[in-house]
């Protein structure tokens, strides 16, 4: 059986239907969604009701958290202070278009999704804003999976797909404690754990415009990262005609990493 | 050169702390004393102890004060965390000690407790009061090291000096690694890391201090009272 994982839709509809299309022609019925179903983009309500007349388990993304709490609920993650006034204006913007109803569902989202030593999850299992990039520090990586109960972590939120595999690892230590004349030493071996990001589905940043997501094939236990090609004119279109900053657009057109980086050592977030 | 004491757990004791600063007076050489928290607690009125920390007397080695766990208690129950509580000291205390915590300390206080920070980061190490993960975390000889390698990750520093669970130890990391294997659309990438060379020092709690050298890098586990550091049970 083979199971799809999507992350980040960020109310890019057509990339979504394109996405899920993929998915049906591959006939896998099982799909967990990894949050962001809304930010950015121009069709949040039509995302949203896609996502739940398929009836996807979702867990909740720090986008659909800050809809619900507030942008209190950011940690700040803006990489400058014009990215993070873009983001106000996608925030307003967002919650005035979506429906009460909808953001009752975002509100009802779980943290987790867990299926036996499966774990999903937006950003980590600590937060949906903590960001598990791919070289971030491997026995700290290896803590989150570890620290969670699970074999294999599912995550989205840095949109850049990747499948990480830690594994042959061990740590010895000496332990010397008050009223002890010698010190001991123990060693631990570690548990071989994977964390797979699904990347994105509505906001590319791995370097491409195309939609990216993960099917995990268990007979085999492998991961395989598609992408996928959608109607990226149709949702511009849609961002400029409703009122969204054009560079939502342009960096979709463009499928830039980190579009908005800047070098801005002023920047604290305000919140 | 740096020469540190380290306290914490006063839990509201001026005698217990006069002690302590009599004993660093007659230990050469340490010049800065840092109280990593729990200053206050439910037991005593801890005003006394306030007082002294805010306007030390001649003599006394100035003390460098970060919160604790009792502290977080207060500063939530008075309104200084936004809508959060002191749900985990009602959780584990009941009601009965959280009034007798804010009985123990003088409102006026409050806004020094709220000016302190949640650590303090000194040459390559950290001191908190529990970890970088949480106020509350109890690092020990048993924790996992995987565990401990996270909380000093976190903070990016060699040498984690905690104060939450009471006990006096150092533990050491000295060696071995892990296999990282990323795959991605643009490649794959194999790594191996080895495991820093860091150490977590629990420093103990009311009367059991820790005196520690930056420069040796030595860790002195003393007791208020007992004897100098010369004769103590230090190792490098």
């Amino acid at each position: 059986m083979s199971h799809a994982v999507i992350s980040c839709l960020h109310a890019n509809l057509a990339a979504t239907e394109a996405v899920l299309a993929d998915i049906d022609r591959q006939g896998i019925e099982h799909i967990t969604c990894l949050g962001d179903l809304v930010g950015y983009g121009p069709q949040p309500n039509e995302v949203v009701e896609l996502i739940r007349q398929r009836q996807i388990p979702t867990c909740q993304g720090c986008w659909d958290e800050d809809i619900i709490d507030g942008l209190n609920s950011c940690e700040c993650s803006y990489p400058s202070q014009l990215a993070e006034r873009r983001g106000h204006r996608a925030h307003q913007w967002t919650d005035a278009q979506l429906s009460e109803e909808n953001k009752a569902f975002l509100a009802s989202l779980p943290m987790t999704v867990r299926r036996e030593r499966l774990l999903f999850v937006h950003g980590s299992p600590n937060s949906q804003h903590e960001y598990l990039l791919p070289d971030m520090d491997a026995f700290a990586a290896l803590e989150r999976v570890e620290s969670s109960g699970a074999n294999t972590l599912f995550c989205g939120h840095t949109h850049m797909p990747y499948v990480r595999e830690l594994s042959g690892g061990s740590i010895r230590v000496k332990v010397k404690q008050a009223g002890e004349e010698a010190a001991s030493e123990r060693k631990l071996e570690l548990p071989m754990r994977r964390i797979v990001n699904a990347g994105s589905v509505g906001e590319p940043r791995h370097g491409s415009t195309e939609a990216t997501y993960v099917i995990h094939h268990e007979d085999s236990d492998e991961i395989e990262i598609r992408e996928v090609a959608y109607d990226i004119e149709r949702t511009c279109r849609a961002i400029v005609d409703g009122g969204l900053p054009e560079v939502f657009a342009w960096r979709l057109s463009h499928g830039f990493e980190y579009a908005e980086r800047a070098d801005d050592a002023s920047h604290v977030c305000e919140r | 050169m740096e020469r540190w004491a380290l306290i914490s757990g006063l839990k509201g004791d001026l005698e217990l702390y006069e002690q302590i600063q009599r004993d660093l007076q007659a230990t050469r050489g340490v010049n800065t004393l840092f109280v990593l928290g729990d200053v206050i607690s439910p037991e005593r009125n801890c005003d006394a102890l306030w007082d002294r920390l805010q306007n030390p007397k001649r003599g006394d080695l100035r003390p460098n004060c970060i919160y604790g766990w009792w502290e977080e208690q207060l500063l939530a129950e008075t309104g200084f965390r936004g809508d959060r509580k002191a749900d985990a000291l009602r959780l584990n205390h009941g009601e009965e000690v959280v009034d007798a915590l804010l009985r123990a300390v003088d409102p006026a206080h409050l806004r020094w407790l709220v000016s302190l920070q949640f650590g303090f980061v000194e040459l390559d190490c950290g001191l908190i009061h529990g970890s970088s993960a949480d106020i509350g975390d109890e690092l020990t000889p048993e924790t996992s090291p995987l565990i401990l390698i996270d909380r000093l990750t976190r903070l990016d520093v060699n040498r984690l000096f905690t104060a939450r669970s009471a006990q006096q130890f150092r533990l050491e990391l000295t060696g071995g690694g892990i296999d990282s294997h990323v795959k991605a659309l643009g490649g794959e990438h194999k790594q191996q890391q080895p495991v820093p060379k860091r150490s977590v020092i629990g420093i103990g709690a009311g009367a059991h201090y820790t005196i520690y050298d930056a420069g040796s890098d030595r860790v002195d586990f003393l007791k208020a009272g007992a004897k100098a550091v010369a004769n103590g049970r230090g190792f490098g």
